[in-house]
């Protein structure tokens, strides 16, 4: 019976000039969406190729130029002592550290253009690591890139509820229905048979479009990893069809009429998908504000301009601290490098209570905000196709603590150095620290995306439960 | 076939249909006569199951519509006033579609044809799409779909208003041969004349009653008009 319905639905929407509108306007948004974040990614690249090769370029002068010392073909000239640690740790050898973009990172760029994606390092302050972002007009920033995750969270529901809003209205007020319901033929398999001809229709568009976009921006279809991720976003993308499909037929469910519907289902929309996400965020920070940055460079200089007056006395406070450090056969001498060093770290000192600060409220909005994405689908999906495309604050987070760590490691590898005033030789090049990126274990993203899949399913399910549950008992006539 | 046994229909403290007693046997045509609001279209509704009696049973060829929904449906097929069908569709593809409901498979396209051709459609409208069709042309495609689906109860409502006479008398001639071959047809009209030419019995309601059932071979047109009025201005 129900195929019977679902063949009538296709010759319906081929005889309907809906259907090739809405394929045309699927395809269009998809393409142009694909395009931004294939564009984005390749920007992202190009970007990290290109730190790439200055490092390289730049080590392999710092080899020549060391193995030139050695062999006396040069002289050191300048301010500073090109064979120093402080030198060599904070400018010549300082290493790149990046996250490269995921698999799907083309399907989804979420907040991979907030968060920077590369860092360059040295020994002295994280922070003047961390403030070293591209700059970017902050307007793009807020109003956030076009990509397809944009299109499926945002524009797909208005397709779904173009093509749903009116599947039982429409029949009612053309007087197709009462000839319908005079078969032997429930209410609830009519409208099956549409939900599943159209929701079938059109999930099988984006999944198309999804999988063949996949393909031309260049992800590898050969790896596991990507096939899970493209799974899990196929299922979620299933359950947010399912629950927008489930809302139709609710609406529908009232008997109203089409305009009625349209109105309904808009109001809907703009309150989950507009209205909701804007809530969440207002009441994340206002509830959590963090410290404003201007308060954290006041603090920084304050800090800085305080440390600098007591750069000796630093350096000596230091040096008695970690006799360890005390270059064998002299007593303190303050030198440029070594003071320099000793105040950024009365800097970070100071500086700390306020990026714990920032830290705690940073922390506890993303909690916050992990609560209250239940309230929409729409949230819930940004949060988990943000995952899928380790363009989340989660992958960053990992990138984050990657960053600390081989900073720690860089820091500890160059202060005795530069304390003990060590001149380093080229053989030493191969002794510095190396920074590779570790992706996310598929375990840790299957679990946050499973969370959010668990919360979509019980939303999809209920609106579709309590739809099919009133179209069942809904009567053909008043 | 058709059976109302106290069948009753209210709306708040409105009551659309009072209990209502009524037989339709086979091959038999049974008018149900009387203005807007008499409460025709609510018993054909109640026996189609598109709205919940208050009351009563109907009955279609024993079972309770409202305890076998879908079994009774497959007994019966429904004209309404307003024939409407699929527009963007052809007049074979509303067949196709309806039919197939109603069957539970496909007839093909050559049974089809030949119940069209019973229902006088004009040679090569089949193909054409409904959106062009007279609502003559569009009551033979459901009269057409009634024939598909073997029905032996029919349930019109109000068919020939808005039909021009020759249209009336050839829908007339249509259900005449359906009731012919056994099917127990209930019509609500208001036309007066069709349901004296055409049933066998006639049925006046006024305000949800059914206040006087007669046999249409017993009196002339005129008596018929005659008794409705009188009942109309009781």
């Amino acid at each position: 019976m129900i195929s019977t319905i679902v063949k009538q639905e296709w010759r319906l929407l081929q005889a309907d000039r809906t259907l090739g509108a809405v394929v045309l306007l699927m395809g269009l948004l998809v393409g142009y969406s694909l395009y931004n974040g294939s564009a984005w990614v390749g920007f992202q690249r190009e970007t990290l190729a290109g730190a790439e090769a200055e490092q390289s370029k730049r080590l392999a002068k710092l080899k020549q130029d060391l193995e030139d010392f050695e062999a006396g073909r040069k002289e050191p000239k300048g301010f500073q002592d090109p064979r120093s640690a402080g030198a060599i740790g904070g400018v010549t050898a300082a290493p790149h550290v990046a996250m490269p973009p995921a698999p799907l990172a083309t399907l989804a760029i979420g907040q991979s253009d907030l968060y920077p994606y590369y860092f360059k390092l040295n020994p002295r302050s994280k922070q003047a690591i961390l403030a070293n972002d591209e700059i970017e007009n902050p307007t793009n920033l807020l109003a956030g890139r076009f990509d397809l995750a944009f299109v499926l969270i945002y524009l797909f529901p208005l397709l779904i509820l173009a093509l749903g809003y009116n599947m039982v209205a429409s029949e009612r007020e053309q007087g197709t229905l009462l000839l319908a319901l005079s078969q032997p033929v429930t209410m609830g398999q009519l409208v099956a048979g549409k939900v599943l001809l159209r929701g079938g229709l059109l999930l099988g568009l984006v999944v198309a479009f999804t999988l063949a976009g996949a393909l031309v921006t260049g992800v590898d279809l050969g790896s596991g990893t990507v096939w899970l991720r493209l799974g899990l976003w196929i299922a979620m993308m299933t359950l947010y069809a399912g629950f927008w499909f489930g809302l139709a037929v609710l609406v529908n469910s009232w008997q109203s009429s089409s305009a009625t519907n349209a109105l309904t289902l808009a109001g809907c929309w703009l309150g989950l998908v507009l209205v909701a996400p804007s809530v969440a965020n207002l009441l994340a920070t206002s509830l959590y504000p963090v410290p404003s940055r201007v308060e954290m460079v006041q603090a920084m200089r304050r800090a800085g301009k305080e440390a600098q007056l007591k750069g000796s006395t630093l350096l000596a406070k230091y040096m008695e601290d970690h006799p360890e450090l005390m270059p064998e056969g002299e007593k303190t001498q303050p030198d440029f490098a070594s003071i320099t060093y000793a105040v950024q770290m009365e800097v970070d000192k100071q500086v700390q209570p306020v990026l714990d600060q920032f830290d705690r409220q940073v922390t506890r909005q993303q909690e916050f905000a992990d609560r209250f994405r239940f309230i929409s689908p729409a949230i819930l999906a940004q949060s988990a196709m943000n995952d899928l495309a380790g363009t989340s604050l989660g992958r960053y987070q990992h990138f984050s603590r990657q960053v600390d760590g081989f900073f720690e490691e860089w820091r500890a590898y160059f202060l005795p150095k530069i304390f003990q005033k060590t001149k380093l030789k080229a053989a030493d090049l191969e002794s510095f620290p190396r920074y590779s990126f570790r992706e996310e274990e598929d375990a840790a993203i299957t679990g946050r995306v499973g969370v959010v899949l668990a919360g979509m399913a019980a939303f999809s399910s209920v609106v579709l439960m309590v739809g099919f549950g009133r179209i069942k008992s809904a009567r053909a006539a008043g | 076939m058709l059976q109302a046994i106290g069948l009753t229909k209210t709306y708040g403290t409105q009551t659309a249909l009072h209990p209502l007693d009524l037989e339709v046997k086979p091959g038999e045509i049974f008018c149900l006569l009387g203005a807007n609001g008499a409460g025709k279209t609510t018993t054909i509704n109640l026996f189609l199951n598109f709205i919940e009696p208050s009351g009563g049973r109907a009955l279609i060829n024993g079972r309770d519509v409202a305890e076998y929904p879908l079994e009774t449906k497959k007994e019966i097929a429904y004209i309404p006033e307003q024939v409407s069908l699929y527009r963007n569709l052809t007049g074979m593809e509303n067949l196709e579609y309806f039919a197939t409901l109603a069957n539970g498979r496909e007839l093909g396209r050559a049974k089809l044809m030949e119940y069209l051709r019973e229902v006088d459609l004009p040679a090569g409208a089949e193909d054409r799409k409904v959106s062009g069709y007279s609502k003559g042309m569009r009551q033979k495609i459901v009269i057409a779909m009634a024939m598909a689906k073997q029905a032996k109860a029919l349930l019109l409502d109000e068919p020939t208003s808005g039909l021009d006479p020759k249209a009336s008398n050839e829908f007339s001639r249509l259900i005449g041969r359906l009731a012919g071959q056994g099917t127990a047809v209930l019509m609500a009209t208001h036309d007066l004349f069709r349901a004296k030419e055409d049933g066998s019995r006639v049925g006046i309601m006024r305000q949800g009653k059914l206040r006087q059932v007669l046999n249409t071979d017993e009196f002339g047109h005129a008596d018929l008009e005659r008794i409705y009025l009188e009942h109309m201005h009781d």
